[in-house]
This record gives structure tokens, sequence and C-alpha cells, in this order.
């Protein structure tokens, strides 16, 4: 079994640091929010189309998702929040991500989009149904005990460099019409950038009532469950780059199999030696059958 | 001297490896980290070998070995079928089935990736190694002592208790004999002849000492009922099923991290408090004498405290560190592992030293 050599924390060979500068590919926005930590701001490069999971990944993002739905439901972004972190959820004391089952509603990694210049959107779509926009940006915030009017906006505006002052240009996304999971956003005609109509930044109203959240909406087929429908969809203000918070480009963020082996106290000795005691109550295991089976013959 | 006396040769009584097997069990049943897994693996399979009779249930060890070997055989198998495509590292593309439209969300064979295949080996490890541990139970305890050494209140349910926990083994132990037989006769054959002549005496016999065990059961006066009247023994028995069910739902909800927790408590008690009830029911009208009870010495208390420490251990530390029992299939890398896990894994070999032989290795055949 040959593994690939362990990622790091950001990916410095995916993506790059900052906003994008050019209308090419999406700027992936991460806020910790109440978790703690700087936002990072990076940018994936691609021209063609991709889902918001690949915008997250390829901006070199470390994520991981539930064991139940992998990454159709991202659970940790950062490797946060940790599985030793105990977050200070309401009504639930103790609370530890263990990335094993839906994460509570109160709290979990909330999945927003925008067009350059737009209002941040709550996705109605799951991280795997839907494409990112070009030019757009893709944004996730820790949303923690919030409801779903007060969900966490991320921090910094959806306006690239040398932008501000254009009108939003992005289409509004139709929201999924079916309850089937697997459901796939139609990809949008790619009409170029200077056609496509602007749009008002209204509120749209929710689709549907319900306490999970879902950053992601693809079972893996044999699953045979459905996720949990999305929560209502909310809009942000009009973005002003002014009221960003501080944020960098990942570039000193740590490895993060060195963050994961320091948090679980784990040792690169205890594999050997767990293979090495294997082996050894194996050889003695034999030795003893055979001993007693000649013993028994005899 | 006790130290004297302690290792004198004798058969343990089989609660305590019950308990031993199952404290492997719960351990198991909490993590997907492959060391751990293999080390509880070795760890049962030492001891069995060390500490096991040269009764026919005690030789039908492999047989759970080998059913834990087609389970991870078919985890993995199932991951090629139903599609693996989950993660990044793809290993091999099969050509895709295409389905009708009604089939939607199911994918037959297609991209198989390192990830799935592994998280399907992950899987299959953990029923595997429970499997194995219940086997090693079976192999170690005397299925006919553990009957004898049931509470007089579990009269009632006792005999479909231990029928249904020896019927595998005593599946297992009429393979054996059958192809025992069938070698010291010299046969051989066609494959299917083979498979005939094999399956229906196995079945036969299986069937066969099933229903000898029940009449031995019966005529020692297990399940008699002959003094009470039939709405008090409905009563009993149905306090007894409940408060079972009860049990079986809250131990199932303790052990498996991810039901709801208003299932683990609250079921547990319940079901704890009905069957309580129907064991006092049962228990006020059963007199028995028992002839030679089981003993329950420190060997015994050894024995049993190895087994709830490794769960202990391994309860622990999945609350306190969950990082390294279920490895990340995201990023593909080596499962990385700590010592306090390994070490308390490694507590559940020393039955193997710290228990007398039994006995019938020193009787001559």
């Amino acid at each position: 079994m040959g593994f690939a050599p362990s990622a790091r924390a950001i990916d410095h060979g995916k993506g790059q640091p900052g906003f994008c500068t050019s209308p090419t590919g999406v700027t992936v926005v991460v806020d910790f929010q109440d978790l703690g930590g700087t936002t990072i701001v990076r940018c994936y490069p691609q021209g063609t189309r991709g889902t918001g999971l690949d915008a997250l990944k390829g901006a070199g993002f470390q994520v991981a998702g539930v064991a139940r739905w992998g990454e159709a439901f991202i659970c940790r972004v950062e490797n946060r929040p940790s599985a030793v972190e105990v977050l200070p959820i309401q009504g639930r004391e103790g609370y530890r991500e263990l990335c094993v089952d839906t994460p509570p509603a109160a709290g979990y990694w909330s999945y927003w989009h925008a067009g350059n210049n737009c209002a941040w959107t709550y996705s109605q779509w799951g991280v795997k149904n839907r494409d990112f926009v070009q030019g757009g940006f893709e944004g996730w915030t820790f949303s923690l005990n919030a409801t779903a009017d007060s969900n966490p906006v991320p921090r910094v505006a959806p306006v690239r460099p040398g932008t501000a002052g254009q009108s939003c240009v992005a289409k509004e996304e139709p929201k999924p019409d079916t309850d089937d999971p697997n459901e796939r956003q139609v990809p949008a005609a790619q009409t170029p950038l200077t056609q496509r109509k602007p749009d008002p930044t209204t509120t749209t109203t929710a689709a549907r009532e319900t306490a999970q959240p879902v950053p992601g909406g693809q079972v893996t087929p044999s699953s045979g469950a459905a996720l949990p429908p999305p929560m209502p969809r909310t809009v942000s203000a009009k973005p002003d780059p002014a009221n960003n918070v501080a944020f960098t480009g990942g570039e000193g963020a740590p490895d993060v199999n060195e963050v994961l082996a320091d948090q679980s106290g784990s040792s690169p000795l205890a594999p050997w030696v767990a293979g090495g005691v294997v082996l050894l109550l194996a050889a003695a295991t034999g030795y003893t059958a055979t001993r007693r089976a000649r013993a028994r013959e005899s | 001297m006790r130290t004297a006396t302690y290792f004198l040769p004798r058969e343990l009584h089989p609660a305590a490896w019950w308990l031993w097997a199952l404290g492997l069990a719960v351990a198991a049943s909490r993590t997907t980290n492959p060391w751990l897994l293999g080390t509880i693996l070795a760890v049962a399979g030492y001891v069995v070998v060390a500490r096991r009779t040269d009764a026919p249930w005690a030789m039908a060890f492999r047989m759970y070995l080998y059913l834990g070997a087609a389970i991870v055989f078919f985890r993995v198998f199932f991951r090629f079928v139903f599609g693996g495509a989950e993660g990044e590292t793809i290993l091999v593309r099969l050509p895709e089935i295409p389905l009708p439209e009604w089939a939607a969300g199911i994918r037959l064979l297609g991209a198989v990736s390192a990830e799935s295949l592994l998280g399907g080996f992950y899987d299959g490890l953990r029923l595997a190694t429970m499997v194995v541990c219940l086997g090693a139970a079976n192999a170690l305890a005397n299925p006919k002592r553990l009957l004898k050494a049931m509470p007089p209140a579990l009269y009632e349910v006792g005999t479909a208790v231990i029928v249904a926990l020896s019927v595998f083994p005593q599946l297992a132990e009429s393979v054996v004999r059958v192809r025992r037989a069938r070698k010291l006769r010299g046969g051989g054959g066609k494959r299917f002849h083979v498979l005939r002549a094999i399956m229906i005496p196995v079945l036969a016999d299986a069937l066969d000492r099933s229903l000898r065990l029940a009449a031995s059961m019966d005529s020692r006066g297990y399940g008699r009922a002959g003094m009470v009247d039939a709405r008090k023994r409905l009563v009993t028995g149905a306090l007894m099923i409940i408060g079972l069910l009860g049990v079986c739902v809250g131990v199932y909800a303790t052990l498996d991290g991810s039901t709801p927790r208003y299932l683990a408590g609250p079921f547990l008690a319940g079901g704890l408090v009905v069957g309580l009830l129907g064991f006092r029911t049962a228990g006020a009208r059963v007199q028995r004498s028992r002839y030679r009870p089981g003993q329950w010495n420190l060997a015994e208390v050894v024995v049993a405290l190895c087994g709830i420490a490794v769960a202990v251990v391994l309860f622990t530390t999945s609350s306190v560190d969950p990082t390294n029992l279920n490895p990340s299939l995201i990023i593909l890398s080596w499962p990385m592992l700590s010592w306090a896990p390994l070490c308390g894994v490694l507590v559940g070999v020393l039955p193997a030293f710290l228990t007398p032989v039994p006995d019938t290795e020193k009787v001559p055949a």
C-alpha cells in the first residue's frame, strides 16, 4: 500500500494566496468566526467549470467530510473545529466535532457564494451539487449558535481588488426544485460577463424550514438515506470592502498532519510497535498451536 | 500457599472468558484504526491458542477466522461493485454499467478510489474483529458449563439464549467433525459432490445435537412450567422479553456513538428495571439445587478485569482523543497511533500468562 505524501494545511501547490486578480477562477474565503483564527482568502485560478468542492480544495484548503456523507458535508476546514476542540454549543455541553454524523445546526460550516460585487448568498445547493461562479466568490463561515436568520456572513466583502464600485453581474441561482440530494444544478450557459444582466440584491424568502443545515447535498450511492434539506436562504447587505476583517492568504498555516499528530498525542513509533507486537503474537500463536497439536497426536 | 494453587490446571469459569471477549469486542467496535484492530485480532488469537481446551468447540476457532476474512473480502468487493469513487486517488477505472432512470443513485462499477477501498477495508476489519472476539469466547468458554452457571431466574429464557449462543459453535464443530471423518475415509470426488457430502451431514448433525441439547435440558427441568398458571407465566415472559429488548437497544445505543442519546441511558435503565422485575417473579418460583457450582476465583477476576480494562481504555481514549481511532480517509496517509489505546489493547493478552492452563492438557487422551 503506497500512500500519497501528506497534504499540508494549505497546499501551496494548489491555488494562490489572496484574491483572484482576474475574472478567471474563483476566490475562496474561509472565516472561522467564533472559532477564532485569522480569516483566510485564497484563489482557485481555474477557468473551466467545477463544483464548490473543487474550488475549496483547489484553492489549497484542507477539508474533512463527515464519515456518513463523505465530502458532501464538510465538517472541518483547516482542521477546525478539531476533534479535541470543545464547541460551546448551547444545550450540548462538551460537544466535540467527531465528523461521524451530520454536525448540529448550532455548529457547522455554512456555505455561501457571491458574484463579484454582489452580496453573499447562503447556498441552497450542496457543495458537490453547484458550480462556482467564474470571477466570483465562495464563502465558508463557521455558524455557531446561530439561527437561520443570524447565520454569520463571511466578513470579507466579495469584491476583487480594483473592481470596487462596479455593479453586481452574477445571475441569481435557481433553487433546487426537488428533494433529491443527487440533483445537480443545471450548468448556466457560459455567457460572457459583459452580457450578463445586473441582478438586484434583494432578499429571497426561505424555501424550507428545517433544523438541519446543508453545506452539502450529495449522497454517496451506497448510503440509502437522504441528506437533510437546506437551511433558509439569507442574503447579506451590499458588500463594502471597508468593513473587511483582517485576513491572510494562509501562507503561514501549519502542516495539518503535524497538528493532528500533535493533538492526538500519536507517536511515530507506536505503529511500528503495534506491527511488531502483531507479528510476535502471530508467531507465538503458530508455535503454540503446532506444539499443542503435536502433543495431542502423541 | 495461594500462588501454588493459583496455577493448578483447571477450566476457568465460562462467564469470565465471555466478559473478557466482550470487552475486546466492545473495544473493537470503538475504532476503525487498522493497527488497533490488528492488535486486537492477534491478542484474541494468541489467548485462544494458549488457553483453549481440546474440546470440539475450541477447535472450531478457525471457522471464525475464515468468516472474518470473508467479511473483509466482501466489504472491499462491494466497494468495487457499487461505486467507490469517493476520494481523489483513483486506482482503476472499470467500465461503468449504465442503469435505468429508476435506479438513480446506484452505480455499478466505474472508477474505484483507494479511499473508498480503504474505507471498506477498515469497516470490514472492525466487524471481522468483533466476530473473531465472539469466536474467541466460544472457543474458550465451555457452553455446557455456561448453561450450568445460569441464574435460576434466567431459566425461562436461558434455554433460548444458550441454544442461540451455541448454534454457531455447533455448526463449526460439525464442519470440523464431518471433514475429519471424510478425511479418514479418504473421500475425494468432484467439487459439487464434496459440497453435498459436507453440507448435508453438517446440517443434520447440528439439528440432531440441538434437539439433543433441548431434550437434555428439558429432562433437567429447564423451562418447565407445570406448577405455574398460564397468566403468571405470560406476565413473567413478557416482562423478561421487554426487559431484554430494552437492554439490547440501550446497549447498542451506548456503544454506537452516532445513535441519539435518548436511546442510550433511558432504554438501558428501563430495560434493566423491567428485566429485573421479570427475574424476580421468575426466580421466586424456581428452586433448584446445583451440583458442584462453577468456581469464581482470582483467576476469573483477572480475566474479566483484563477484558473490561481494554474496553474502558478504548472508551476513554475515544472521548478524549478521537483523532486516531477513526483514521481520516479524506487525505490518504498511514493511520496514526498513540500509546494509550495500544497499551490498553495489549492488556487483553495478559490472561494468556496469568491464568491456569486448562486441565485437559494434562489428561491423557
